[in-house]
């Protein structure tokens, strides 16, 4: 039955739908079983990473604590990576190594680290790859329906902004996700870095990932805003570079994209260590 | 790892916090606002993870918001603790946010500015002059010995300084970046960005 209050609220609700961003993963509403103390549980079936560093004698603990592994499901979070970003006069630059470990074994030397948002936003990949993986693609979805919706292009502020409140709303479930949200939109070069533990930062450089002391090292000695495109892109590939020498958890392959007005663009897909000896012998050259 | 100070003088409140944000051992960020405004007479200084923060913050400024649109009445500072106590309050068992806060606001109605000491747990005090942080270690005694009723400016800025010096000076983490932000009847103001360098025979040096 129609009444006047109904006739409002289909009213009200279908023009809220236009400017509302909620999906089913923007609130909270992981499956877990109905007791008293969800995070708890959560968090006692989730090994999350410092669980695991406590163990040094890795070897040990796989011989001695099977039975007690056989009842923990170990999600472990991979932060070995390097992964940078960073913003300057004519645009954005983002370089990534491509290596994914397991431990001591190397996975894969081929990871794709650099997941595209829409055309102007890339969001980078460090901690857990599929939480990575699929948020970053969920934000794409989103974005695209912003932009359907409204006609006009998500700002990265914003779209950066919807990734932490659906991250914030899982913060104790045991995600592990260290991205930064790269673009180029009407305010200009934009960089966010989003983390699983809920935190949002806006700075004109941020690097993640266990490589990611090494890469600052050579990123704050060469950063300036007013670099020229080229030596932008040249110090992104030297920091990477300068990560995958010194961390074992970073390498496989450099890969390098600029961000402007345009929308992004691979620049270049090098391997790291070709590259470093490319790098001694250019420095031998000079002298 | 956060430094927040605060404390009240005559007719202001004036408050500190340092300007890192970072994880684990690294800076991300090092020019980090940690006093936000609530409205045009309120800060809400906050320490502890930066997600939490971000978050709880932006529920309090959105009420406090909410509150004066419906009702078209600026609340009180007290008010404001109170409420955002009882949010703290009804988290902690169930989904805790981790953030330290004190509360800084300069009230029309009795001319007065107040500082409030709130914790993760649930507790609010009203207090006179108050840290978090580590700073808070270093800083309570010279509050203690130096902090008088109705301080001047000139005299309570001074005083900011001598807290914020011996912060840098004795802890082993840098943080040698700090904001101020004062409170008074015309609203909040930041009074400085200052850079401390303590091996420089206590000289201090202004960032604009």
């Amino acid at each position: 039955m129609f009444t006047l209050g109904s006739v409002l609220d289909n009213d009200f609700k279908s023009t809220i739908e236009d400017f509302s961003f909620e999906t089913e993963f923007s609130t909270n509403q992981l499956m877990l079983p109905n007791i008293e103390k969800p995070f708890e549980f959560a968090q006692s079936i989730i090994g999350l990473e410092k669980d695991l560093q406590e163990n040094e004698n890795q070897l040990m603990f796989h011989q001695q604590k099977k039975e007690e592994r056989k009842e923990r499901a170990l999600i472990k979070g991979y932060k070995g990576t390097t992964t940078l970003a960073f913003i300057y006069e004519k645009g954005t630059v983002v370089a990534v190594d491509s290596r994914a470990t397991s431990g001591q074994y190397i996975a894969s030397q081929s990871v794709q680290k650099v997941v595209p948002v829409n055309e102007y936003m890339l969001g980078t990949l460090a901690g857990g790859a599929a939480d990575c993986q699929f948020f970053l693609a969920h934000l794409g979805r989103i974005c695209n329906l912003y932009e359907l919706r409204n006609n006009e292009k998500i700002s990265v502020a914003a779209a950066s902004k919807l990734l932490n409140n659906i991250l914030y709303s899982y913060r104790n479930y045991g995600l592990s996700v260290g991205s930064m949200i790269c673009g180029y939109d009407t305010r200009g070069p934009q960089l966010y870095y989003i983390d699983s533990d809920g935190s949002r930062l806006k700075n004109s450089l941020f690097s993640v990932g266990s490589g990611s002391p090494f890469a600052y090292g050579v990123l704050d000695a060469g950063y300036r805003w007013d670099l020229s495109k080229e030596e932008a892109l040249d110090l992104g590939r030297r920091a990477i570079c300068a990560a995958t020498f010194k961390d074992s958890y970073s390498g496989g392959t450099v890969k390098v994209y600029h961000i402007d007005e345009n929308g992004w663009v691979k620049i270049s897909d090098d391997d790291a260590s070709e590259l470093w000896y490319r790098y001694e012998e250019k420095e031998k050259k000079k002298k | 790892m956060d430094s927040l100070v605060g404390f009240v003088g005559k007719n202001y409140v004036l408050m500190a916090g340092d300007t890192n944000a970072g994880r684990s051992i690294m800076r991300l960020k090092d020019d980090f606002d940690k006093l936000v405004q609530i409205d045009s007479h309120k800060i809400l200084a906050k320490s502890g993870e930066i997600g939490d923060g971000n978050q709880f913050c932006n529920l309090i400024i959105r009420n406090v918001s909410l509150y004066r649109i419906r009702n078209e009445t600026e609340l009180t500072t007290k008010s404001v603790a109170h409420y955002t106590r009882r949010q703290l309050a009804t988290a902690i068992r169930k989904n805790p946010y981790s953030v330290n806060l004190l509360l800084g606001g300069y009230d029309k109605k009795d001319q007065k500015g107040s500082l409030y000491y709130l914790d993760y747990l649930g507790s609010s005090k009203k207090i006179n002059y108050g840290a978090h942080g580590y700073a808070a270690l270093f800083v309570g005694s010279i509050l203690d010995r130096f902090w008088k009723e109705d301080l001047d400016f000139e005299d309570g800025l001074e005083l900011m300084k001598k807290c914020l010096r011996e912060v840098e000076k004795r802890l082993i983490i840098g943080t040698r970046c700090f904001l101020i932000k004062m409170i008074n009847s015309d609203g909040i103001s930041v009074v400085e960005k200052v850079m401390i360098n303590s091996e420089k025979k206590n000289e201090i040096e202004e960032e604009n």
